[in-house]
């Protein structure tokens, strides 16, 4: 009788203990699936915004339309990507980013766009946006590790792939691939 | 000799912490110091609930007196109270003789009938202050500080909506609404009571001093702050202090109108309904009066028992009656003074301070960047950190706001302002000492005595004077104008004027029409300054005038005595001893263990000196709060004494009226 409590005892700790790493899994994968979808709004709002500065900066930057170009460019590849994997989608994105900080840094160099209102705005709302694509990938990279660390420990790794629970990808900054920035005076 | 490295490693200074065993560590403390103020809180209750409970117990018996007369109660009921007020009584008798004629644990039934109701109703009160002022939210509080949305037509408002919108992506946390203040200090503030009602009051001086980096991470600090909870711990320990005040206020409603006045305002608050949730302003009036009363400023029963009032055989009678009510009152408001000043304000401020150190960490991970921070922190030392309006909540900014205008330090912005007019006086003054040298040069003839001038004009020099040092602590390490020489400079040409110098009266002239029409620079008035050099020389009608002048511009804002100049103590941070923000420098300290390359160190002499003062201090203290804690008991067993006999007379009369 003794014997029959303990084990019924067991198995009550088993199932609550099942049960609330299930749960911890479930709420863990689901901030990291929010995580994206915030990253995805970001992405897209770039995608949105780097024609227009294209447009607004274009008749300052007649010399730079290698720039210009290899901004539209990555554009389209990184719009071309959106249904891609996780890992093609960081590259695309990333080569955007390295394209538009290169259009952003060499914006400087023309001080006659300082005064125009329109494209200090549009530069802000681009510094932001990359800021704000740089902060959702931080913390969609630690929502990640964090999911990963808690499917991959023993014992859940055991069971958390039985229960569906596969381990995320983080979303990489490809900095090796940013190109070099030529400034011609 | 390798057992004394690892030792030594072991037990050293950690040199390096990653921000997320920051954030445990801190946390870890934050539960300390919860647990320190409960018990803090406790221990504040007992002699508290053990003055309240007898008055409790009198007009639960005035009730049931009164009941009885129309409808009599069971006698039951009248052995049950009467077995209560013995088990009290003996209760009183034993602790105040030290003995007890069962043991310990036959104290238990006593203690627990002479506390709980008194813990009941105090925790009664806080939960109901708690959820009134919850229902108000913090729109009242906003009225305060003349706050508005940022515009983003505007390019740096703009760029403070998106670093706040960044630094809440960067938290995974719905963006906070942004309260922009046009305010030359430089400092912020995340209020509200949960992350959904959330907002960050930002200063116009915040922008101008930090940079996008700095900011970045200043925001951050608040979003972290927001996210980590604080709101709602700042909004218990608010609620604590404010529970205090209505306990006074109840005490002090049998005395007076005042008290009546703002109990009437919380009933009348209360049963609004839905419909005066439309009104914050009245909450936060409400929430003001009962802050200011834990610091202790009710005084309608000192003037009750104002010796220089009228007398008369009726007043004579009631006082008598209600002495010991008063007697209470005074005992209650003792022990809360010294308790909350004492021990529960400087457990709230430590705790305060482990929220504010948690956000530092939350700040680092958000930016990953400390030094970020730790630059911001610096700067914003450095400069005028006061927000109009915002003392109320001092608790709840980056760092602690200046208090008043008075000894502030100028900001950067006016810093700037003031050297751009002293700039245009300088080219101008050239052009029109020519002009207005002819008219003072005959004046200066005239032979006046400094002993005179001085004695006739005390205040003509002081307008600037007074600005004059302000100049010299403003001392932002990498501000390009030196203060000092600058300061130099104005007070010499002053000097140079009063002597009756005519280019140097010209220049202080330009510079005062460039800094009253200059942007941004300190609105202060000042005499004419061609005036105050004639009247050195004896001039009556210069001195009429700076007469005029002194009793327009000059006595209205001085304060007329020590008493009206002293600060209303309306927020919690100001019932402490132990300030709620921790010093910059231990925050650098923490932040350049994160990895922050801050100059932290402070003046070891400093240290000295507070370490050998501290030990000639520290047993006065101990004597002094042994003192007051005798003084306390005392004063707790005697009033209870007193409501004891009291109502015994009471119960008495009842009796003998109802025929019991």
């Amino acid at each position: 009788m003794s014997t029959g409590l303990v084990l019924l005892i067991v198995a009550a700790v088993l199932l609550v203990w099942t049960i609330a790493s299930f749960n911890g899994l479930v709420n863990v994968r689901t901030r990291v699936q929010n995580a994206w979808a915030d990253i995805d709004v970001q992405l897209e709002r770039r995608h949105d915004l780097v024609p227009n500065l294209v447009e607004a900066v274009r008749g300052y930057m007649q010399y730079e339309s290698s720039t210009l170009e290899a901004v539209t460019r990555a554009r389209s590849a990184a719009v071309a990507a959106q249904g891609a994997s996780i890992g093609d989608r960081s590259q695309a994105e990333s080569a955007l980013t390295g394209a538009v900080g290169n259009l952003l840094a060499l914006s400087e160099n023309y001080p006659q766009l300082r005064a125009v209102e329109s494209v200090l705005t549009l530069q802000e709302q681009l510094t932001s946006t990359e800021n704000r694509i740089a902060f959702a990938r931080q913390f969609y990279n630690d929502e990640v590790m964090k999911y990963n660390q808690l499917q991959g420990t023993f014992p859940r790794n055991i069971f958390a792939p039985m229960m569906g629970f596969h381990s995320a990808q983080m979303f990489e900054a490809a900095s090796a691939k940013r190109e070099v920035q030529k400034v011609s005076i | 000799m390798s057992t004394t490295t690892v030792t030594t490693a072991a037990f050293g200074p950690r040199n390096r912490e990653s921000f997320f065993a920051a954030q445990a560590r801190n946390r870890r403390a934050t539960w300390r110091m919860s647990a320190f103020c409960f018990v803090a809180a406790l221990v504040m209750g007992i002699p508290l609930s053990l003055t309240i409970t007898p008055l409790i117990y009198a007009v639960a018996l005035g009730i049931a007196s009164a009941i009885n007369y129309f409808h009599p109660l069971p006698p039951e009921f009248w052995i049950w109270a009467e077995h209560i007020g013995r088990t009290g009584i003996n209760f009183i008798i034993q602790i105040g003789s030290h003995k007890s004629a069962a043991g310990w644990s036959g104290l238990v039934p006593g203690a627990v009938i002479m506390l709980a109701p008194g813990i009941a109703l105090s925790l009664m009160l806080w939960l109901g202050v708690l959820a009134l002022f919850h229902r108000a939210g913090v729109g009242g509080a906003l009225l305060a500080l003349n706050a508005r949305e940022p515009n983003p037509a505007r390019l740096d408002e703009l760029k403070l909506s998106d670093v706040v919108q960044e630094m809440a992506i960067a938290a995974g946390l719905p963006a906070p609404k942004i309260m922009f203040v046009d305010a030359p200090g430089a400092n912020a503030a995340a209020i509200g009571t949960s992350p959904n009602d959330a907002r960050l009051v930002v200063t116009r001086g915040l922008l101008e001093v930090l940079n996008r980096e700095e900011l970045e991470a200043t925001l951050a600090h608040l979003v972290g702050a927001i996210g980590n909870g604080d709101l709602s711990v700042a909004f218990r320990v608010t609620s604590l202090f404010e529970s205090c005040g209505l306990l006074l206020m109840l005490l002090n409603s049998p005395f007076g109108l005042r008290s009546r006045g703002v109990l009437w305002r919380i009933v009348r608050y209360g049963l609004g309904g839905p419909r005066s949730k439309g009104d914050p302003a009245e909450a936060q009036a409400v929430a003001d009066v009962l802050v200011g009363c834990a610091g202790l400023e009710t005084d309608d029963i000192d003037r009750m028992f104002d010796p220089t009032r009228k007398k008369s055989i009726f007043r004579s009678a009631r006082d008598f009656l209600l002495f010991p009510i008063f007697f209470t009152n005074f005992a209650i408001k003792l022990s809360l003074w010294f308790f909350s000043g004492v021990l529960v304000g400087p457990a709230v401020g430590l705790l305060w301070r482990t929220r504010v150190y948690l956000a530092d960490a939350s700040a680092v991970q958000l930016v990953r960047n400390p030094d970020d921070l730790a630059s911001a922190l610096q700067k914003l030392a450095a400069t005028d950190t006061t927000v109009p309006g915002g003392d109320w909540a001092a608790h709840l900014f980056v760092v602690k706001p200046a208090v008043g205008s008075e000894g502030r330090r100028p900001s950067q912005v006016e810093m700037k302002a003031v050297a751009q007019a002293w700039a245009t006086a300088s080219s101008v003054s050239s052009d029109a000492a020519n002009a207005s040298s002819g008219v003072l040069q005959q004046s200066t003839a005239a032979p006046v005595t400094a002993g005179v001038a001085a004695s006739t004009m005390p205040f003509a020099a002081s307008p600037i004077a007074a600005t004059a040092p302000q100049f010299s602590v403003a001392t932002p390490a990498n501000f390009a104008i030196d203060p000092a020489r600058f300061r130099q400079e104005i007070f010499g040409v002053y000097q140079s004027a009063m002597r009756g110098d005519a280019p140097s009266i010209a220049k202080l002239s330009a510079f005062q029409q460039a800094l009253a029409t200059a942007e941004g620079a300190p609105k202060m008035e000042m005499p004419n300054i061609a005036d105050l050099a004639t009247a050195r020389r004896g001039d009556a009608a210069a001195i009429a005038r700076l007469r005029t002048f002194h009793a327009q511009h000059v006595a209205p804002h001085a304060p007329p005595d020590a008493k009206s100049a002293a600060p209303k103590p309306n927020d919690v941070s100001s019932l402490s001893f132990v300030p709620f923000h921790p010093g910059v420098k231990r925050r650098l300290r923490r932040l350049n263990r994160m990895g922050a390359h801050a100059d932290a160190s402070s003046d070891p002499g400093m240290i000295k000196v507070a370490i050998v003062i501290g030990l000639f201090l520290a047993p006065f203290a101990i004597m002094l709060v042994a003192l007051m804690l005798l003084l306390i008991a005392i004063l707790t067993l005697a009033s209870v004494g007193f409501l004891v006999v009291w109502l015994a007379v009471i119960h008495a009369i009842f009796t003998a009226v109802v025929g019991h």
